[in-house]
Parts: C-alpha cells; sequence; structure tokens
C-alpha cells in the first residue's frame, strides 16, 4: 500500500460512443437559446471529487476502475486528475462548466465502498461537468453564463439555480481539484471560490 | 359536453398518453394525441391541454428541461396567459416548471429537484395522501378545502423547491399550492414516506396566479376507477371501495379520487362556453 496524503483527485467519466445528452442539448441550446447559435460543441463528463486518503496515482485509477461505484470500463473511460499527475480531458479552447445538486452531491454508496474496499475515509461527491466550445474562441464568463443557467425558457439550459450549483473554468485553465466541495464565493459561479482565476 | 377538445402534448418519450386520453373521456372531454412534431400554430384551436406523465426526451439533462425549450410551450404560454386551462403532470409539471409556466410570472422561479429521502435516493413510487387547499385552480375547484384525495406518486424528481426560501410560503399563502401532502389523519405531512420527496410547504401542485395552470406530481390519471385504489389506502375512499365490493357496485364504474381533477376541467370548459 502506497502512503496515503489528505488530498482530492477528480475523475472525468465520458461516454466511449456519442453522448446522446450532449447531442439534444447542444442541439437544443443552437436553436432556441438566446445566443445559443455561436455554440459550436458540447461535450459532457460525470465528474467525481475525492477528498480523504488518496493513494498514488496508479493506485488510485486501478481502484477507480475496476469499483463499480464510479463508471464501466466497458462503454465509459475515465480520466483520473491528481496532484501532480494527470490533465483535464478539455481541449484548450473549451470553457468547462459543472454542474451539481444542492445538498445532493455526496454519494455514500462509494464512500462505503472505498472504505470496504482499502480501509481509507474519503468523501465522494458527483456532479455533471459540461465542455463548450463557441465561435471567435475561448468565451467570456457571460457568454458562458447565458448557456449555463436557466432563467427563461429562451436563456439557460444547463443549471436550474433553484436546485443547483454552477461553476466554470475558463477555457485552457485547469479546474481545482475541490471542485465541487471548495467553498463558493458570493456570486454562485464567479470568482476563485467556483472557477479558475 | 360541449364538444371542447382537449390537447394532450406528447413529446418523445412520453408515456402516459393513453391513460390521460381515458380520463379526458371519462368526464365527458374529447382529448386528443398532439405530437411534438406537429406546428405550435396549431395548439390554438384546443380548449385545453395536459402534458402528462413520463419521460419527456428520456430526461436528458434535467427532467422536463429539453420539453421546454420547445416552440410548443412558447405558444402553449400564449395559450395559459389567455386563460385556457392547462394541466402539467408528473413529467408534465417538470416541463410546465422548466417553461416558467407556473408560478407563471414568465421567467424559471422554481426546480422540481431530486427527492430527498432518508437512506435512499432516486426513483420512488407509492400511493400518496394529497389535502387540498384554498386556491382558485380550476382543477381542484370541486374539492372543498382540507379534501384528502389519495393518489400515486412516481418520480425521481419531484421536489418542489426554490432558490430563496421564501418563495415557496408566498406561493401557499397567494393560494398557488393548491394540492399537499399529507398524512392518512389530514396532517400535513412532514416526514417520509408521507412527503415522499422533500418538497418545501410539502407542495404536491402549484398552480399560476389565475388558476388555469396546473403542474402537479402526483398521477390523478392512474386513479381514475375505485378498483384502482391501492389496498392499503385508508379514510373515505377506502370506505367507499369497501362498501361498492359488499353491494351491487362495479369498481370500475365508479369514479376513483383522480377522476375529481379531469371533472373539474370538464365543469370549467362548460361554464366557459
Amino acid at each position: 500500500m502506497s502512503t496515503l496524503v489528505k488530498e482530492c483527485a477528480l475523475l472525468f467519466v465520458e461516454l466511449r460512443a456519442a453522448d446522446p445528452e450532449a447531442t439534444s442539448a447542444l442541439q437544443v441550446a443552437r436553436a432556441h437559446l438566446d445566443g445559443g447559435a455561436a455554440l459550436l460543441s458540447l461535450r459532457r463528463w460525470r465528474l467525481f471529487e475525492l477528498r480523504g486518503e488518496i493513494p498514488a496515482a496508479a493506485e488510485l485509477e486501478s481502484r477507480l476502475h475496476h469499483s463499480t461505484q464510479f463508471y464501466n470500463p466497458a462503454k465509459e473511460r475515465g480520466t483520473v486528475l491528481g496532484e501532480g499527475h494527470g490533465v483535464s480531458p478539455a481541449a484548450p479552447d473549451e470553457a468547462l462548466v459543472l454542474v451539481f445538486d444542492r445538498g445532493g452531491e455526496r454519494r455514500p454508496a462509494a464512500e462505503r465502498w472505498w472504505k470496504h474496499d482499502g480501509g481509507s475515509k474519503v468523501e465522494v461527491r458527483e456532479g455533471t461537468v459540461w465542455a463548450l466550445r463557441f465561435e471567435g474562441g475561448a468565451p467570456a464568463e457571460e457568454q458562458v453564463e447565458a448557456i449555463a443557467v436557466t432563467t427563461s425558457r429562451a436563456s439557460g439550459l444547463l443549471c436550474n439555480p433553484h436546485s443547483q450549483e454552477w461553476r466554470w473554468a475558463a477555457a485552457g485553465t485547469q479546474p481545482p481539484l475541490d471542485w465541487i466541495s471548495r467553498r463558493k464565493t458570493a456570486r454562485a459561479g464567479r470568482g476563485p471560490g467556483g472557477n479558475a482565476p | 359536453m360541449s364538444g371542447a377538445t382537449v390537447a394532450v402534448l406528447q413529446f418523445p418519450g412520453v408515456n402516459c398518453e393513453a391513460e390521460t386520453l381515458r380520463a379526458l373521456s371519462r368526464a365527458g372531454l374529447e382529448g386528443e394525441v398532439f405530437r411534438w412534431t406537429r406546428a405550435a400554430s396549431e395548439l390554438g384551436r384546443y380548449a385545453a391541454f395536459v402534458l402528462p406523465g413520463g419521460f419527456s426526451y428520456q430526461d436528458r439533462v434535467r427532467a422536463g428541461a429539453l420539453a421546454a425549450r420547445d416552440p410548443l410551450l412558447a405558444a402553449l404560454a400564449e395559450l395559459a396567459s389567455e386563460g385556457r386551462p392547462v394541466l402539467g403532470i408528473c413529467n408534465g409539471a417538470q416541463v410546465l416548471v422548466e417553461a416558467g409556466l407556473v408560478p407563471g410570472r414568465g421567467r424559471v422561479e422554481l426546480s422540481l429537484a431530486r427527492n430527498r429521502m432518508p437512506r435512499r435516493s432516486g426513483y420512488y413510487s407509492r400511493w400518496v395522501y394529497c389535502r387540498v387547499e384554498p386556491s382558485p385552480c380550476v382543477f381542484t375547484r370541486d374539492l372543498p378545502a382540507g379534501t384528502l384525495v389519495p393518489l400515486p406518486v412516481a418520480h425521481g424528481e419531484g421536489r418542489f423547491t426554490a432558490a430563496s426560501r421564501t418563495v415557496m410560503p408566498k406561493l401557499l399563502e397567494a393560494g398557488q399550492v393548491p394540492l399537499r401532502y399529507a398524512t392518512a389523519a389530514g396532517e400535513i405531512a412532514e416526514e417520509f414516506p408521507a412527503l415522499p420527496n422533500g418538497a418545501e410547504v410539502a407542495a404536491a401542485g402549484v398552480c399560476n396566479a389565475a388558476g388555469n395552470v396546473l403542474a402537479m406530481m402526483p398521477h390523478p390519471e392512474r386513479a381514475l376507477e375505485l378498483g384502482a385504489l391501492a389496498r392499503g389506502v385508508a379514510g373515505a375512499w377506502s370506505e367507499r371501495r369497501l362498501a361498492c365490493l359488499q353491494g351491487d357496485g362495479d369498481l370500475a364504474r365508479e369514479d376513483g379520487p383522480g377522476a375529481v381533477f379531469f371533472r373539474g376541467l370538464a365543469a370549467h370548459l362548460l361554464e366557459a362556453v
């Protein structure tokens, strides 16, 4: 067993096949949202944040791979981003939007599995990450927010702010490893509490 | 009936359209399935609208989120603002909330969020009791406040909530929460399982200020006949079922608790003619 340290890691889980959810969201956003026509592509990952006694990279990846709590390797692929290892699977021109259910992001079953399997204690949180690519290159925060945050039928799609939180990472930046658990700033989705600087 | 025709809007993934048509027919209304591929301009010829339950667009992104952006909903919002009745059941309720038709001020002001249940998560299905509250809602117009209506719920995202803690209490005060989850004794439900999803103010249904648009999570179309009533249901409806069984009644002919919402719609449309 490798040395355990208190830290965070992110697991990005992506379908191996084309993602019907992202395809539908892109089509609806382009056709019906204000500013949606400038959206060129939309990709989606399920994101897990692990916080606690995280093993070294190889062991971490192996445990995530053989557990049934995180992803199905037959139809999904996982990318791990940890302290000093791994890179975000997003392309350099994609802005990332994280969405998770307010107060409903913890995954107790995965935490129990982790403790049972290896004896260490971790907190597991889950959200959804969307990668947005716009015409004209890296988008401004307002452009991302207009697609992300639902305020009316014609504005926003990915997050309903009445029950969900959103945060973003600008194109070309790595999201923080404690992206879900870190305290939010005064305005949801903005500032270093939620975003890449 | 007046010949009023009610459109049952069907998006891909909606699967309760047949029961909904039966419910309308039972109330003396003519129902017609209106699929998403038709032009929004055709909606104008219908007197009322029902968005039935199911999984529109496979619940992609969020339940109801994609259907809510369909141009049909913009047309529906226009017709609703003229006073035409709109009933959203379960997934239909999620669509109405995501489209901003309830509470109805044009913006999205609520969410039907994932259920909150102790020691479990996900989809949950059971019979619950709903208590009718004072409201201008046209669908509960024939039910005195305090009436208990047993109905089945079956959903994973049915928790009425808003970003501000004051929104739902204000809606309740304004008479825009015509249905609340209750215990068999008629007390407002505070805990699971009487409160099946953790909804604020125990809301099972929310309507607009005029009362012509109702988003409700329980399924009245699954409780049309007395014979559909679950054996575990207590109270007046259970006694009615027992009396029917012991007498010469026909459980399939006698109205169940869900029929009253469609009869309320029929009575409203008859008055409007």
